[in-house]
């Protein structure tokens, strides 16, 4: 049986940690090895780890307590500065730690947006102030104030620490200045990280453009949209790497099936791309606005095709939740899985959380007239163990998708990993054990969501950032 | 409760002859879709319907069925006639009406779709009857207030009493009162129109043999419904060919053209429209002879629909708008049978 002992209280976070594991299934990443084992933990620092064997294995299975490194968030926002009714660095901070990261990429579009010195080093001071040994990484904008007129002060960005640069929330619109920004990021060895969106395509879009969007009558969201833009901006990178070969682009939030085949022949013919997608589109459909509460796979039919949930009789929320309208819109069950098959064959290279908190002011009103955005930090671990449990993704491959692939995408950084002598930073969560989100349990300020009282798998027991308490669960199973 | 009904000289009481049937006959708190409704639920309506009509025949149109409940309509976008006929309806019923109309968003106003409604419903709102220019509006309202809401036109979406009383109206003049098997034709501007919405999912249910045609622009996403069919199962018909639409065909509406569509790129000109999809006594003449000709209004004459189609023998959009108060206040007395009974 899995042994946790060890005991802390919530003013120990920050604190170095002691632990004693035995019996747990561990998981690293970094050198692609996973199998019961025991893992002690001295003053921040793993001192042993015992993968065990013949007997002493007996009866430890991937499917209770696992033990993972640190997860890696590519793309969140944590509102500070400017709305931090929503969220502040603290409880962005929190709240990644709920959900089994020891570090966060924070979007630069607070207001004003991140792009100066000056701002990283505010955001870095509240990380520091909050007492959460949580690492926070900066992206800086790309374009000055976000506007997509002239670049932004990349290098002065670049010399503060930033890990790379983007207008997310938005795309970097003109061509032109997409060819700049890869080029000069690509000189100072980072990363443009785009969202990919045609906003000639999407003005007014509510919906994915499909027969959810059409019988309740909202405004399409083509996939188009997105896979014009992933193609215009590989068709870029092409160009841009004949003179800057150190140029890299990083996409994220795919959700069509059309962009993540751009994504695939991109990296076949070796180009600089990398990718992310988001747990709620691997695991959520369009479906969910008209009522639906099905997981993606659940959702097609042994054709392949997206069923149809009127036929299935499978509504039975109300219709039009705001808290499920987000940018790139919820899409079809197709989608989904293929963003899954991306993960499974390495086009995908992270699954990051697009954790996106707003006020109930902004959230709880007409579906077309919420800000899109899921606050899904949190969950993000619990619905990419619902898509293990169903079979789609290996253990392992999810693990590395949370951790090793946002590093490598990042280019820079690289977690710890499982390794005696190393610093621990690392995560314990019980697969087999369910929670609930909801205010209770959730430590986001982000209002709503549309997992909010529907149990998951895989509850956080403990977070270890940088060798110390980033998070313990307060009633430890 | 159903004492509502039981005033009516001369007609039964719809309710309270299947309340006591399980499950009840008519289930519904807040109407917002015609989605939800059964064929006996529809047909309900339309009976209840026939018994509003003969009260408003009277010389004094009056009946004490909601006396002192609170009708607030809250448009939140301007309609005249579907404002006055909900008002209209509330009235012949004796309730107390409060018309609100709110020019500009309600974020613009800073205030929310919520607190309106909590503000109408601490002032006596027991009915909220909504026209909103969002699609889903009205369940973000009916979730969280304590009476009934009937919607009066959500975004695209949703136009329920306008479908019902299309419904009514088609059937009065149809043998034997049925759709069924009857082709009826919704031409025009499908992709905006909720009235489209609603009257597909009460035309299916009924039976008739469905067909939307407008120009392909304005069919957006509706090849993918008719394939997967209404509720995954009722088909019906989509195509951009006008005199294949009409041949033969029972019923034709034509829906409103707004003018923005030529500025958002979806059509070249009204005039190419008025061309090539207006509904003009010529093509009706593909038709059967007494196909009946509705509109939702307000019409644009020599744009979706010819000025001598649209006042001509057989149109019947004027007895549209005189069905329509029958509908609502049928409307109106059913969705109040239930968030009454539940008050008590």
């Amino acid at each position: 049986m899995t042994a946790v002992t060890g005991s802390r209280a919530a003013s120990d976070i920050g604190r170095a940690v002691d632990l004693d594991l035995s019996g747990a299934w561990l998981v690293d990443p970094a050198t692609r090895r996973q199998g019961p084992g025991d893992l002690v933990v001295r003053d921040g620092r793993v001192v042993s780890i015992a993968w065990l064997e013949g007997d002493e294995a007996n009866g430890i299975d991937a499917r209770g307590v696992v033990v993972a490194s640190g997860f890696v968030d590519l793309h969140a926002h944590l509102r500070e500065p400017g709305n931090e009714a929503a969220e502040t660095i603290a409880s962005g901070l929190a709240a990644a730690a709920h959900g089994g990261f020891t570090a966060v990429c924070a979007m630069p579009n607070t207001t004003p947006p991140i792009d100066r010195a000056a701002m990283v080093d505010a955001a870095r001071a509240a990380a520091v102030v909050s007492g959460s040994p949580v690492r926070l990484l900066q992206v800086g904008a790309a374009t000055a104030g976000r506007a997509g007129e002239q670049l932004a002060a990349l290098g002065e960005l670049a010399d503060a620490g930033v890990v790379g640069f983007s207008d997310d929330g938005s795309p970097i619109q003109r061509p032109d200045l997409l060819r700049n920004a890869l080029a000069y990021a690509g000189m100072l060895g980072l990363p443009v990280i785009d969202h990919p969106e045609d906003l000639d395509q999407t003005s007014g879009a509510e919906a994915n453009d499909g027969l959810v969007a059409t019988v309740l009558g909202l405004r399409g969201w083509p996939a188009a949209a997105e896979a014009s833009a992933v193609a215009r901006d590989i068709e870029i990178l092409v160009e841009v790497g004949h003179d800057v070969p150190a140029a890299r682009l990083h996409l994220t939030h795919l959700s069509t099936a059309a962009s993540i085949e751009h994504v695939r022949h991109a990296k076949a013919a070796g180009l600089a791309v990398t990718c992310d997608v988001t747990p709620h589109h691997l695991a959520l459909t369009d479906e969910w606005i008209a009522g639906s509460r099905r997981w993606s796979w659940q959702a097609l039919d042994d054709a392949g095709r997206s069923r149809d949930p009127w036929r299935d009789g499978v509504l039975e929320a109300e219709p039009y939740d705001g808290s499920l309208r987000v940018n790139p819109p919820l899409r079809s069950a197709v989608d989904a899985r293929a963003c899954l098959e991306g993960l499974r064959d390495g086009t995908v290279d992270a699954i990051a959380s697009d954790h996106a908190p707003h006020t109930q002011v902004d959230k709880d009103v007409e579906f077309g007239l919420a800000r899109p955005g899921i606050a899904g930090i949190e969950t993000a671990l619990g619905l990419v163990l619902e898509a293990v449990d169903a079979g789609l993704l290996p253990l392992d491959r999810a693990i590395e998708a949370l951790t090793t692939g946002p590093a490598r995408a990042l280019g820079r950084f690289s977690p710890p990993g499982l390794v005696e002598g190393a610093v621990a930073d690392l995560v314990v969560f019980d697969r087999a054990a369910r929670w609930m989100p909801d205010a209770g349990s959730l430590l986001t300020r982000g209002w709503g969501g549309p997992l909010r009282g529907r149990s998951l798998a895989g509850r956080v027991l403990l977070t270890i950032a940088g060798g110390r308490l980033a998070f313990e669960d307060a009633a430890p199973a | 409760m159903s004492s509502t009904l039981t005033e009516l000289d001369g007609g039964a009481d719809p309710v309270a002859e299947s309340s006591s049937e399980r499950p009840p006959a008519w289930p519904h708190r807040h109407l917002l879709d015609t989605d939800v409704l059964t064929w006996p639920q529809i047909e309900l309506v339309l009976d209840t319907a026939d018994v509003m009509a003969q009260i408003v025949a009277r010389r004094r149109p009056r009946s004490e069925a909601l006396r002192g409940i609170g009708v607030t309509n809250l448009f939140y976008e301007a309609s005249t006639r579907t404002r006055v006929s909900f008002e209209v309806a509330a009235k012949h019923l004796s309730a107390d009406v409060v018309n609100v109309s709110v020019t500009g968003s309600s974020i613009e106003k800073g205030e929310s779709l919520l607190d309106t409604m909590r503000t109408l419903e601490s002032l006596g709102a027991r009915v909220l009857v909504m026209r909103h220019a969002t699609s889903g509006a009205p369940y973000l309202v009916a979730r969280d207030f304590r009476g009934s809401v009937v919607n009066a036109g959500d975004g695209r979406h949703a136009h329920p009493t306008q479908a019902l009383l299309d419904l009514y109206t088609l059937r009065r003049h149809l043998p034997g009162a049925s759709l069924r098997g009857r082709k009826v034709v919704i031409l025009g501007d499908v992709l905006h129109s909720r009235v489209a919405r609603s009257n597909l999912w009460t035309l299916t249910a009924a039976g008739a043999d469905v067909w939307l045609c407008g120009p392909s622009t304005l069919l957006r996403g509706f090849e993918g419904w008719a394939a997967a069919g209404v509720g995954g199962e009722r088909r019906f018909t989509v195509t951009s060919d006008v005199a294949a639409a009409l041949r033969d065909a029972d019923a034709v509406m034509a829906l409103r053209l707004q003018q923005e569509r030529m500025a958002a790129g979806l059509l070249p000109s009204l005039h190419e429209y008025a061309a090539r999809f207006g509904l003009t006594a010529e093509r009706l003449g593909l038709a059967r002879e007494g196909c009946l000709v509705l509109h939702p209004g307000p019409m644009n004459e020599g744009v979706e629909i010819a000025p001598e189609v649209a006042t001509g023998a057989q149109s019947r959009v004027t007895e549209q708008v005189a069905n329509g108060v029958a509908i609502r206040m049928a409307v109106l007395s059913l969705v109040t049978s239930v968030s009454l009974r539940d008050e008590a």
